[in-house]
């Protein structure tokens, strides 16, 4: 177990030198730098600007001295905000962003599982068809539509009170949080709705709940003990990589809700071709999502005693 | 007391299909005795799996329905109950195992959890008591260190062993009925024997009647002591097992009987197939299911439906076959000669 997960942090630490170096030689490939957006500038102040930041310096040098720096845990200086360390902006930012990711996944998972089985349960009857067009919705409206919406309900529900309830954006509170995480993990609950159905219907028709009747069991214990826990093994397999999705892909949510996440500061940073912010929060990312992947994998063995972590 | 357990009368079930209802088993009768085996004989599709799975009440509905008939439990009858009801007996006065061992169980609960959950549930047991008893009813079917095993997962068994476990778990209630469904035919040959072998021990310990489904001809001789032959939804010969072998009254018995591989005649003499498959059961022929494929067959047995006749006078031979009828030509591999048509239908 230990020597299973260690042995997964090696490799995972492999694929984050690889995302490092394919995002470094890719961000290179852009044309322009990150001084070209300032103010024409002298010849010889570029200059300054460019041995300061050590652009002046070929692309191997480059290289070597951001792994050096990244591996004593270093991003970097931001080129665009002035002397803001790339290393505070992920400690100020992340962390809103991965409340709001996990509350998100939270209402994904248990709200895909609930729908999912209710939906098996009551296979192609009302219950059923109804949640299974909200799924097609969920799947396939992009999320600043549901985001305005949801602000929309909230302004309605606030003035139909008079009095702000639940504030329609912004962050700091419990309350701030619930809307936009229920709209970033509307997609993600949609989807494993319906892996969770297909994943219901699969075992309903298994041997083993065959011989559970048999045995005499009630439908209640049959579906807790014997379904659910077989069911819901294909939707933690994908939840690894939807938290790192929902937790890195908040973007849109964060800016409509104006939330300061740190999907803002990763946008930017590539449209600005601010290069150290660039490579500090992918690499973050890339670790945040080898992680959690790493993560599901050892819980998964848990659930499934099948599967052994050796 | 009746000396026998299990009734079943004229039953018959159907399954909704898009092209129609497809009749897979159309009216069979058949009574278990105390103590005894009732083996039930076919090849795939022909209703075995179907006519025990109605009487548990284990037939998926819908699409499934029985439409007619009863089984009756020491006299209370066993279809048409709720969920409630039926686990009243299941798992109780009537066991069951499966024909594949590997998925049976399920694969993410310990094995001795899952012979405890049969106890918890019908016996008001808690864990702890329930668990103790599933080592000894490991024991019981011979699984060495039962009280390790207990803590193992499906996966960690063999084939073998899980047919030892499944048959714990549905001893475990002392039934007085074990329907076992093919229990052997996904197990290799030296572990079919030891499971019959200790099939045949538990009845004897438990005192049990045993329900054996088989396409084996061979598990049928060594176990049984009556039997049953079921063909397109049909029991088309049922009789004492001397009768089946030695008094073979159906064509398709006698077609099963060459079809089967023997250890004293002739090694190098081939084995003569049935040729031909079971009749597409909607709608059912209309005459004899066998029709098609029997070596005998008459202009009759096309659009008639054969009686059920009592071979030569017998009380419980009897053949669904209409060379059993008097007035029918001899045939030299037919136990022919009937009398009278008492269990007609």
């Amino acid at each position: 177990m230990l020597a299973y997960t260690l042995k997964r942090l090696l490799a995972g630490a492999i694929t984050v030198w690889f995302i490092a170096t394919a995002t470094f030689i890719a961000m290179h490939q852009v044309p322009g730098d990150p001084l070209m957006n300032d103010k024409a500038v002298s010849a010889e102040i570029r200059k300054n600007l460019e041995q300061k930041y050590g652009l002046d310096k070929s692309a191997t040098e480059q290289y070597f001295i951001f792994m050096g720096n990244m591996l004593r845990g270093d991003f970097g200086i931001s080129f665009t905000q002035q002397n803001r360390r790339v290393n505070d902006i992920i400690r100020d930012h992340f962390p809103v962003s991965a409340t709001l990711g996990l509350l998100a996944i939270f209402f994904a998972a248990t709200g895909g599982v609930l729908w999912g089985a209710l939906t098996a349960i009551y296979r192609n009857r009302m219950p059923d068809i109804i949640i299974m067009f909200l799924v097609i919705l969920g799947i396939s409206v992009p999320s600043f539509v549901f985001a305005a919406l949801g602000q929309l309900l909230l302004v309605n529900i606030n003035s139909m009170l008079g009095q702000s309830l639940i504030p329609v954006a912004g962050w700091g509170t419990f309350a701030h949080m619930l809307m936009p995480s229920l709209v970033l993990g509307l997609g993600t609950m949609a989807f494993l709705t319906r892996l969770m159905r297909s994943s219901m219907l699969e075992v309903v028709n298994e041997d083993y709940i065959k011989t559970a009747r048999a045995k005499g069991l009630s439908p209640v214990r049959i579906f807790f003990r014997h379904q659910l826990r077989n069911a819901i093994l294909p939707v933690i397999t994908v939840l690894g990589p939807q938290i790192a999705a929902i937790t890195t892909g908040g973007f849109v949510v964060e800016l409509v809700f104006a939330i300061p996440g740190l999907g803002r500061y990763f946008v930017q940073a590539v449209q600005q071709l601010d290069y150290t912010v660039i490579m500090g929060t992918t690499v973050f990312y890339g670790a945040f999502l080898v992680f959690m992947v790493i993560l599901v994998d050892i819980i998964y063995g848990f659930v499934d005693p099948r599967v052994r972590l050796e | 007391m009746s000396n026998r357990i299990l009734e079943v009368e004229d039953l018959s079930v159907e399954f909704s299909t898009y092209g129609g209802d497809v009749k897979a088993v159309r009216g069979v009768s058949f009574g278990v005795t105390r103590g005894e085996t009732l083996a039930i004989v076919g090849e795939s599709g022909c209703g075995k799996s179907v006519t025990v799975q109605a009487i548990m009440g284990i037939i998926p509905m819908p699409p499934g329905r029985i439409t007619g008939g009863s089984a009756k439990l020491d006299g209370n009858e066993l279809l048409g109950l709720s969920a409630k009801e039926a686990n009243q007996f299941r798992g109780i006065q009537i066991g069951m195992i499966f024909q594949d061992p590997m998925t049976s169980l399920n694969p993410t609960m310990r094995i001795g959890d899952q012979i405890a959950e049969t106890l918890v549930v019908h016996r008001h047991k808690t864990y702890a008591e329930a668990s103790r008893q599933a080592i000894d009813l490991l024991e019981k079917t011979h699984i060495p260190e039962a009280a390790k095993r207990v803590k193992q997962y499906p996966f960690e068994f063999s084939g073998g062993m899980l047919q030892r476990a499944m048959i714990a778990q549905s001893l475990a209630c002392n039934p007085s009925i074990l329907i076992a469904d093919e229990p052997t035919t996904a197990l290799d040959v030296t572990i079919q024997a030891q499971i019959l072998e200790l099939m045949c021990e538990l009845q004897r310990t438990e005192n049990m009647s045993i329900i054996l489904i088989t396409h084996d001809l061979a598990v049928v001789a060594r176990m049984a002591n009556e039997v049953a032959v079921m063909y397109a939804g049909q029991i088309v010969e049922s009789g004492s097992v001397e009768d089946i072998f030695y008094e073979s009254s159906h064509p398709y018995t006698l077609g099963l009987k060459s079809a089967m591989p023997s250890n004293t005649g002739d090694r190098d003499k081939k084995l003569t197939p049935i040729i031909g498959s079971p009749p597409d059961l909607f709608p059912p022929p209309q005459g004899c299911g066998y029709f098609a494929r029997c070596p005998y067959a008459m202009r009759m047995c096309e659009d008639r439906q054969p009686v059920n006749f009592s071979v030569q006078g017998s009380e419980d031979h009897y053949a669904r076959c209409w060379l059993q009828h008097e007035a029918a030509p001899a045939v030299a591999e037919v136990s022919q000669n009937s009398q009278d048509q008492s269990h007609a239908g």
